[in-house]
């Protein structure tokens, strides 16, 4: 026991001698953590106040899967903010509040509701995989200092680096016109609905089939050549003059991706040095013709194909001319009575069929066709035969004229299986014309 | 013992130098942390004069991230919203259990705070979350930027969730007693809830599917769709269930929900659903 108590007093005594040391001479910081938080929320304030015309940040949410959304930010006082971005058609701006927050960062979080929360809204996601969950936006970014005069953040919940760039008064200006680029790489009621990717290394050019999907801003090129390099992914941001594709188009080692829009051509076109270009444009024909439409000749086992106007009214991959026609056909009929589904019935027995079907108590009306092939384009031709209600012949339905027209199309239609679902797993197939901007978009029922 | 005892005062008196022998002549300075708050708004004001000083319930709109789930994709409300949907709460809750409670009965009994979400909390099942209450001591409250009220139907909605919620939160107060509620219908419950719709889930005695998730849940709805429709509402909605077990079996519910407002609370139910028909009223057509 002596000896533990002798052990215990040396060990104390010890204590005394080295408990107090000093060791101020090696601190890491000038300042304490406390202090260096508060330089920190001083800087990123001072900076935010200090752009006349604010700031401005093209927001790329998930670059895997979605395009980026341009924000412009004024930072009136030390609570206020003026926001606009070109989410869609409304680039007008909205004041809201925000903070500059202390966790274990600084950061910047806008408090109270405005345009950056549109990228962040459980119910209102552009790809049936993203239900819940948005254009996965964030709304609170972390201070990460500043470079050649940007400011850097990272996303609070998934890091992406996000830069503010000094806004100017052009930038506020343009800003409507990156939904008229849109509505360029989108197309009207009249435009070609196939596009196509072309690069050229100075010595070839190479052809992709570019396929756009218009609500994640997000698109895929794949390759003409089969032989040729895989599918390429781009996340596309607007700009008042073009896009910008993300990541860039590496075309004989050269980066491009900045395309500008060319209103002769109707082309978005990036030109890098030494003949090195890309275009984006649309094409009458498929660039990527598939033998889809073979299963449903004469002769396999029956096959249906079905427009459900519950779930794919609004699909991105229905035509606008499509979509048109549908609406002029609904406002015909009376109230409560609408388009439910357009059905394709192939090898029912010896029958093909299309089945328009109706919500509100109305039946269904069928028109029988035959089916053959264009094998050189591709497409299959239905040739029209009778029309059926309740299992009697009847006359051409004069209202669904423009609809059938389309469909009966004398010169065939391209069938593709889409690479895409739309709320279920069946997959989709699209029914494009050969001669007009129409598509409609379908479940299959195999 | 001895030696243990001279042990122990020697050890004290060596700590205590150990303590005091580091201490420092540095004075105290003023907080380092940021003490400009900025000016409360007159919605802050507002918010102040009717929940937290009364009720003692603060009232959180400006986003903070330590109040919601950050794996939700949610966001704030707009702060022109804000104050509209306060009132609405305040006149057809807190108004209608200050009538039949007493002045204290919330301030007690009540979340100590409320956290407004503006949109939908849509879940990837494709379920929406109405409305969420932890721990007793905070409910949040979705989808404040869709509330209007001239839309009886929108502000009914709207409002069941917060009478739901409050309930739970009066369960964990004072349990109801769950063995006798879940008899009335002990097959019924089904985590899976959302599979069936409404219309079967009354023929199978419940008020509505999502009681049938738990009897918790069961209780929660029971209760609070009483004190969201009015009595003609709610008995439209009993007179439209075919099978008499069914209504036989919501009814037996419907006393159970009312006995333990007069036995936990001495509150009379049928009164508290009438106060808060007519405060209703009074929202929807003001």
């Amino acid at each position: 026991m002596k000896n533990l108590i002798k052990l215990i007093l040396i060990l104390i005594i010890t204590l005394q001698f080295v408990g107090c040391e000093n060791k101020e001479d090696i601190t890491v910081f000038d300042q304490n953590a406390t202090e260096r938080l508060n330089t920190r929320t001083k800087e990123l304030s001072d900076i935010l106040l200090s752009s006349e015309y604010g700031w401005k940040a093209v927001y790329f949410t998930d670059s895997t899967q979605l395009g980026g959304f341009t924000h412009l930010f004024k930072f009136k006082d030390l609570k206020n903010v003026d926001m606009a971005s070109d989410f869609d058609e409304d680039t007008s701006i909205s004041s809201s509040e925000y903070k500059l927050e202390l966790g274990s960062t600084v950061s910047l979080l806008f408090t109270t509701r405005n345009r950056i929360h549109l990228l962040s809204d459980s119910d209102n996601y552009p790809t049936a995989e993203l239900r819940g969950q948005g254009y996965k936006g964030d709304f609170q970014f972390l201070y990460y200092g500043q470079e050649n005069g940007e400011i850097i953040f990272r996303t609070n919940r998934s890091f992406e680096e996000l830069r503010f760039v000094k806004a100017t008064a052009q930038d506020w200006g343009d800003l409507a016109k990156n939904t008229t680029i849109r509505a360029n790489l989108t197309g009207t009621i009249d435009s070609s609905l196939f596009k196509f990717l072309e690069t050229n290394d100075g010595n070839t050019i190479e052809k992709f089939d570019f396929n756009y999907d218009v609500p994640s801003r997000f698109a895929d090129a794949t390759p003409i050549d089969v032989s040729s390099d895989e599918t390429k992914s781009f996340a596309i941001a607007y700009t008042p003059t073009g896009i910008i594709v993300k990541p860039a188009l590496t075309v004989n080692g050269q980066k491009l991706s900045v395309f500008t829009y060319d209103s002769e051509t109707k082309n978005f076109v990036a030109t890098g040095t030494g003949g090195v270009s890309a275009i984006i444009g649309s094409t009458n024909i498929p660039p990527l013709l598939t033998d889809d439409y073979k299963d449903l000749l004469s002769g396999n086992p029956e096959t249906g194909f079905g427009y459900i106007a519950e779930y794919l009214e609004g699909a991105s991959s229905n035509s606008p001319l499509f979509e048109s026609i549908i609406n002029e056909i609904n406002a015909g009929l009376p109230p409560g009575v609408a388009i439910d589904r357009v059905q394709f019935i192939f090898n029912d027995g010896p029958f093909n069929y299309v089945a328009y079907t109706f919500t509100g108590g109305k039946k269904a009306i069928l028109h029988l066709f035959t089916t053959t092939e264009d094998e050189i384009n591709k497409a299959i031709i239905f040739t029209p035969g009778a029309w059926q209600e309740n299992g009697k012949t009847i006359a051409a339905p004069a209202f669904l004229k423009n609809l059938d027209d389309q469909i009966m199309n004398s010169s065939g239609l391209y069938v593709k299986k889409e690479n895409f679902n739309i709320a279920f797993s069946n997959d989709i197939y699209t029914f494009t014309s050969t001669t007009t901007p129409f598509r409609i978009t379908t479940y299959s029922f195999q | 013992m001895k030696t243990k005892n001279n042990l122990f005062k020697i050890v004290t008196i060596l700590l205590i130098s150990v303590m005091i022998s580091c201490s420092s002549d540095d004075k105290l300075t003023s907080s380092q942390l940021p003490d400009s708050n900025p000016e409360n708004s007159a919605l802050d004001n507002w918010i102040d004069t009717n929940y937290v000083n009364p009720y003692n319930i603060a009232v959180y709109y400006s986003w903070n991230q330590n109040k919601v789930d950050n794996n939700r994709f949610l966001f704030p409300p707009f702060q022109n919203k804000v104050q509209p949907v306060l009132e609405i709460v305040k006149t057809i809750w807190l108004d209608s259990y200050t009538e039949l409670g007493g002045p204290d009965f919330v301030k007690k009994i009540a979340p100590r705070e409320i956290v407004l979400v503006g949109g939908i909390n849509l879940n990837t099942t494709g379920t929406v979350t109405l409305g969420l209450a932890e721990a007793g001591q905070r409910i949040t409250l979705f989808e404040t930027d869709n509330v209007n009220k001239k839309d009886r139907e929108n502000v009914q909605r709207f409002i069941a969730t917060i009478q739901h919620e409050y309930i739970h939160i009066l369960n964990q107060t004072k349990p109801f007693n769950e063995q006798a509620f879940e008899k009335i219908t002990p097959a019924g419950y089904t985590t899976n809830w959302y599979a069936t719709p409404i219309e079967q889930a009354r023929e199978e005695g419940f008020i509505t599917d999502y009681a049938r998730a738990s009897v918790i849940e069961d209780f929660a709805e029971m209760a609070s769709i009483m004190l969201t429709y009015s009595k003609d509402e709610y008995q439209n909605i009993l007179d439209s269930i075919v099978s008499d077990k069914a209504y036989f079996d919501i009814k037996a519910k419907e006393a159970l929900v009312v006995s333990y407002f007069k036995q936990a609370f001495n509150i009379d139910f049928y009164a508290l659903r009438d106060a808060a028909e007519r405060n209703t009223d009074k929202v929807v057509n003001d």
